[in-house]
């Protein structure tokens, strides 16, 4: 035997007094229909309560940061090919390569910062670069360092060392190499970076990048061997700011990024809880 | 309703695909259900449109772990969105519990995960502004007004068999998409 009609338990719900006495029957002693009809009933108390809920749409601003962080992940994507220099192939792998962005495997406290467009000292409008985006995202795969882990020794002890290396929209660096070592000393963190590139106008400047792709912080300035060591600010979250870049400045004053880097590297996601202050 | 959002099937068949257009697919089709979501629970307008900002962000670069097997685009953007409101709201109890310290040497310990009662009017909400036209219109009107289905018909000029079967179809529609976003990733 059927169960009750389907648009009896909808107005039901709804608080109707809908339908025949067969049907009141049916349900009476139907424990299915009683429970489509609870479901209903959940649906349309939550729909009723507080009355009418309006989506809000968010500023235009919000995706013209979008488009701006997914855009210039990578310093200087403005000067990369478009989009289509890009293989769908490539763009997989480099997405598959940052997957650990997807919630379920964000540790627990991993937060991308307080306001990353806003903060974050550099940011481009790319009005939509859709093929920025490809190309942005391709950075992965020439950034995502060979990271030899080693034990951990003891006094002075060496975290990780980060091989780093050109990206690939920049074929003008593409000699370019270089290492980083990240050593914990007397409870600090320090990154010893050195860097093997063509001599260029301007100084060789260390960041740490956010996963957000705006947020950046400077660690300082390669010395004339192209090298120099760094005390990571203390709790500086090395989840989030994961990456190394170096970043070819021109004596401009600009504390910027300018938007050209040289060679970077991630740290090992394992060796990431090392800064934290607790 | 207008008219340029992209349909789920449209937007669902792109992101599979890694078509390039995809992220400003799902940001049109979406944007608004996850601002909505950060906005209602976080209060501050700044920090939702941050929140939405790295929802994007991340369901763009994880888009390979996106499993249509699983479960909608939908409910896998609404499980981000919840973790991203979850950090915001851990972030903002550590910065409290600094100021607390310094004021009293007290601290709160309120759960930094963001109301299901929320999510759930928001995404129901979203599905409601997704009916069509005239279906929509049935079942503001039986949410929401003191009408039985017979005066809606009336109201409406629309035959009573239309107007039950809006509201059948209607409901069962908001309950699928409210379980279904209860899928956890």
């Amino acid at each position: 035997m059927s169960h009750t009609d389907p648009e009896f338990l909808a107005l039901t719900a709804l608080g109707e007094h809908a339908g025949t006495a067969q049907d009141a029957a049916h349900l009476a002693q139907c424990a299915d229909c009683q429970l489509e009809l609870e479901r209903l009933t959940r649906t349309i108390e939550l729909a009723r309560r507080d009355g009418p809920v309006s989506l809000e749409q968010p500023p235009a601003s919000v995706w013209e940061r979008i488009a701006a962080t997914v855009g210039a992940e990578e310093a200087g994507q403005l000067d990369a090919a478009p989009g289509n220099a890009v293989s769908p192939e490539a763009v997989r792998a480099a997405a598959n390569g940052s997957g650990r962005d997807v919630p379920a495997r964000v540790p627990a406290g991993v937060h991308a910062g307080a306001s990353p467009g806003r903060a974050g000292g550099r940011r481009r409008r790319l009005g939509v670069a859709v093929a920025g985006l490809a190309a942005g995202l391709i950075i992965g795969i020439g950034g995502t360092a060979a990271v030899t882990q080693l034990t951990r020794p003891s006094a002075s002890q060496v975290v990780a060392e980060i091989e780093l290396r050109p990206l690939a929209q920049f074929p003008q660096w593409q000699s370019a190499a270089g290492t980083a070592v990240l050593r914990e000393h007397q409870a600090a963190l320090q990154l010893a970076v050195s860097v093997t590139a063509p001599s260029r106008s301007g100084f060789y400047e260390v960041w740490l990048l956010g996963q957000n792709g705006t947020s950046m912080i400077s660690l300082g300035d390669l010395n004339a061997e192209h090298a120099g060591t760094f005390t990571l600010p203390a709790g500086v979250d090395l989840r989030f700011y994961s990456r190394i870049d170096v970043s070819l400045q021109p004596f401009n004053g600009s504390t910027q990024h300018s938007s050209t880097s040289v060679v970077r590297g991630s740290l090992p996601a394992t060796e990431t809880g090392a800064a934290d202050p607790g | 309703m207008p008219v340029d959002v992209p349909s789920d099937e449209d937007v669902s068949a792109a992101f599979g695909k890694g078509d390039p257009d995809a992220l400003r697919l799902l940001y049109q089709r979406f944007g608004a259900l996850v601002y909505s979501l950060a906005r209602r629970s976080l209060g501050v307008q700044a920090d939702a449109e941050d929140v939405t900002q790295q929802v994007f962000v991340s369901a763009w670069r994880g888009r390979d772990t996106f499993d249509p097997e699983r479960g909608s685009l939908a409910a896998w953007l609404v499980a981000i969105t919840r973790n991203r409101i979850s950090d915001m709201l851990r972030t903002r109890q550590r910065d409290d519990r600094v100021l607390l310290h310094m004021a009293a040497g007290a601290a709160t310990e309120d759960p930094a995960v963001p109301s299901d009662q929320v999510v759930n009017r928001v995404v129901l909400a979203d599905e409601l502004a997704r009916l069509p036209e005239a279906q929509r219109l049935v079942m503001t009107l039986a949410f929401y007004s003191d009408l039985t289905h017979e005066q809606i018909a009336e109201v409406l000029q629309t035959p009573l068999g239309t107007v039950k079967s809006h509201i059948r179809r209607g409901l069962q529609r908001l309950r699928s998409r409210l379980e279904a976003d209860r899928v956890t990733y």
